[in-house]
C-alpha cells in the first residue's frame, strides 16, 4: 500500500499532475472571466451606438443615450481618486519611512484592513450622513467623490505601502550618502521606484470606485440627469446605478446591457491607459 | 605622521542596546589610504558608516565617543548631515546605481548641491569618470541606463559618482567584494593613482588588498581595535599575536 502510494506519486508523475491541475485552475479562472465579458458585451455592445454615447437620456432611459451619466461617473471616480491619492500615498510614506514598526503602525494597518472589508453601503450611509446632511453638500458629485475616496483609501494605503517597502533600502543609503536630505531621497529616488506599484493600487482603486453602486446611490442620488453636470454640487447617476434602475424597473433591457457594456469598456480603457503609462515610465526610468 | 584628517576616539556603537563596537581609537591620515581589516561581523562597516553618520540616521545606531573630522567632532550633535556627506563620500559594497542613466547618476549629488549649468555638469561628469578610469568605456553611452553596465563598471560608476561630489574623505565599504579580479585590479589602480587627492578609508575582507594598496592598516576584532600602524609593519611585524594569525589566514 505504502509502496504503491509512493509509486503513484513518483516525482515525475506528481510533476505532470501538478502541471495539469494548475493549468485547469487557470483555465477555469480565465474561462469565467471570458464568460462574463462575453455575456455583457454580447448582449450590450450591439446597442452601443454613437447616439447612445452622445445623447441625453429620454423617457426614463428607454430611449436616448447616457452622455451625462458617463460624464457623472467619470467625475465621481476622478474626484474620488484625486482625493484619495495624496491621503493614501502620504499615509504610506509616513508608515514606511517616518515611523518605526510598532504599536501605532500596527493599529493604523489593522484599521485600514478593517476599513477595506466594510461593505460599500456602509460607506454610503456614512457619506450620506457626513457629506450630504451634516456638511450640507446635498446629493452631489462632490459628496459621492469624497465617499469613494474614503472607500478606496484602505486599498491604496496598503498597495502603496507594499510598493514603498519593495524599494531596496540601499537606494536610501546611496541617496543620503550623496548629500540628499531624507525628503529629497524619497521624492527623487524612492517614490519613482515605487511608482509602478502605487499605480497598480490606483488602478484597483479606480476599479472599485467606477463600478460602485450602493455608496453612490446614497451620496450622488439616483435621479436621472438630463444635462451634463455643470458643477460638482449637482447630483448624478452613475453607470452602474443607471444599469440597476433600467434592469430593476424593467425599463429597457437593451439599454441596461448597453450601459453595462459601456461601463466594462470604460474600465478596460482606463486600465489600458494605466498600463501604457506604466510601460512608458519604465522605459524612460530603466 | 602629521595631524590626522579623521581622528576617532573611544568610539562605541550600539544597535538597540547591543554593543557592536567598543572603545575604538583610529587615526586616519590625510591623502593616504587607510585599510580597516578584520573578520566579518567585527564592526568594520559600523565604524565606516559612523564616519558619515549613516549608521545613526539609517540604522538607528547609538554612538558615543568622538570622531573629529578636521577638528570638528561630528558626534557632538548639530552637524549638518548634507554638508558632512558631501565632504565625506561613501561607496558601498554592492554596486548600486540609482535608476536612470549614467549621466543622471553622476549629476545627482552635484545638482542637489546647486550646480545647475549644463557645461559645469558635463565637465564634472567627464572629470569624475576619468578619475574612476571609466570614461573611455562609457563616454558614448552616458544617456543609457546605468543598469546596463557590467558589475565592475557599475562599481566604478559609483566611485565616480562619489568623486563628483568633490569630497575630502572617501569611505569604501568592501568595494570589490562582488567583483572579478580584473575589475578589482582596475579599482585598486584607480585608488593608487588618486591616493594623494583624497583621504581614503578602505574596509576590506581581503587582507591582500589591504597589503597591496594601503599605507596604514587597522585590525578590528569583535568590535575592538586590536592594532593599527603602517601597513608594512602590521603585516610583517605585528605587535599582537592575533593580528599575525589573522593576516596569515590562521583564522577568520
Amino acid at each position: 500500500m505504502n509502496a504503491r502510494a509512493q509509486r503513484w506519486l513518483a516525482p515525475r508523475r506528481a510533476q505532470a499532475l501538478a502541471r495539469f491541475v494548475l493549468w485547469s485552475l487557470m483555465a477555469v479562472a480565465i474561462g469565467i472571466l471570458i464568460l462574463i465579458l462575453a455575456f455583457v458585451l454580447g448582449r450590450g455592445l450591439r446597442h452601443v451606438t454613437w447616439t447612445f454615447l452622445t445623447a441625453m437620456p429620454l423617457d426614463s432611459g428607454r430611449a436616448g443615450g447616457v452622455l451625462p451619466i458617463v460624464v457623472g461617473t467619470l467625475e465621481v471616480t476622478a474626484l474620488g481618486v484625486a482625493a484619495a491619492t495624496p491621503l493614501g500615498v502620504g499615509t504610506a510614506i509616513y508608515l514606511v519611512e517616518y515611523t518605526r514598526e510598532g504599536r501605532l503602525t500596527r493599529i493604523i494597518r489593522f484599521g485600514a484592513e478593517c476599513l477595506a472589508g466594510v461593505p460599500s453601503i456602509i460607506f454610503g450611509l456614512f457619506g450620506f450622513v457626513l457629506f450630504v446632511l451634516t456638511l450640507g453638500l446635498g446629493w452631489s458629485i462632490l459628496a459621492a467623490g469624497l465617499t469613494l475616496a474614503f472607500m478606496t483609501l484602505p486599498t491604496l494605503i496598503r498597495t502603496s505601502e507594499e510598493a514603498l517597502r519593495a524599494v531596496p533600502a540601499r537606494y536610501l543609503d546611496v541617496s543620503l550618502s550623496l548629500g540628499a536630505t531624507k525628503w529629497q531621497s524619497i521624492r527623487k529616488v524612492v517614490l519613482p521606484a515605487a511608482f509602478p506599484g502605487i499605480l497598480t493600487g490606483l488602478i484597483l482603486g479606480i476599479g472599485r470606485a467606477i463600478g460602485e453602486t450602493a455608496a453612490v446611490i446614497f451620496t450622488a442620488g439616483s435621479s436621472l440627469p438630463h444635462r451634463i453636470p455643470r458643477s460638482l454640487s449637482e447630483g448624478t447617476r452613475t453607470l452602474s446605478v443607471h444599469f440597476y434602475q433600467l434592469a430593476r424597473e424593467g425599463i429597457s433591457a437593451d439599454n441596461a446591457y448597453a450601459t453595462a457594456a459601456v461601463l466594462v469598456l470604460a474600465i478596460s480603457l482606463i486600465n489600458l491607459g494605466a498600463y501604457v503609462t506604466l510601460n512608458r515610465f519604465m522605459r524612460r526610468y530603466r | 605622521m602629521s595631524a590626522p584628517k579623521v581622528s576617532i576616539r573611544q568610539l562605541g556603537i550600539c544597535y538597540a542596546g547591543a554593543p557592536a563596537v567598543r572603545d575604538v581609537d583610529l587615526d586616519i591620515p590625510k591623502n593616504a589610504i587607510t585599510a580597516v581589516i578584520g573578520p566579518a561581523g567585527s564592526g568594520k562597516t559600523s565604524i565606516l558608516r559612523t564616519i558619515n553618520l549613516l549608521s545613526v540616521d539609517v540604522d538607528r545606531a547609538e554612538v558615543k565617543g568622538q570622531i573629529r573630522v578636521d577638528d570638528r567632532d561630528i558626534l557632538a550633535g548639530g552637524v549638518d548631515r548634507v554638508d558632512l556627506r558631501r565632504r565625506v563620500g561613501m561607496v558601498f559594497a554592492t554596486p548600486q546605481p540609482l535608476p536612470g542613466s549614467v549621466y543622471d547618476n553622476l549629476v545627482y549629488g552635484p545638482r542637489l548641491a546647486g550646480t545647475r549649468r549644463r557645461a559645469d555638469l558635463d565637465a564634472l561628469v567627464e572629470s569624475s569618470l576619468r578619475a574612476a578610469e571609466l570614461w573611455d568605456e562609457v563616454k558614448d553611452r552616458l544617456r543609457r541606463s546605468a543598469f546596463l553596465l557590467s558589475g565592475g563598471q557599475q562599481q566604478r560608476l559609483c566611485i565616480a559618482r562619489t568623486l563628483a561630489l568633490g569630497p575630502e574623505v572617501v569611505l569604501l565599504d568592501e568595494p570589490c567584494s562582488g567583483l572579478d579580479p580584473i575589475s578589482t585590479f582596475k579599482i585598486e589602480e584607480m585608488m593608487r593613482s588618486l591616493r594623494d587627492r583624497f583621504t581614503w578609508v578602505l574596509v576590506t575582507n581581503n587582507t591582500k588588498q589591504a597589503a597591496r594598496v594601503s599605507q596604514r592598516t587597522a585590525f578590528v576584532l569583535l568590535g575592538q581595535m586590536i592594532e593599527q600602524g603602517p601597513t608594512g609593519q602590521l603585516f610583517t611585524a605585528p605587535k599582537d599575536p592575533r593580528t599575525g594569525d589573522y593576516v596569515e589566514g590562521r583564522f577568520g
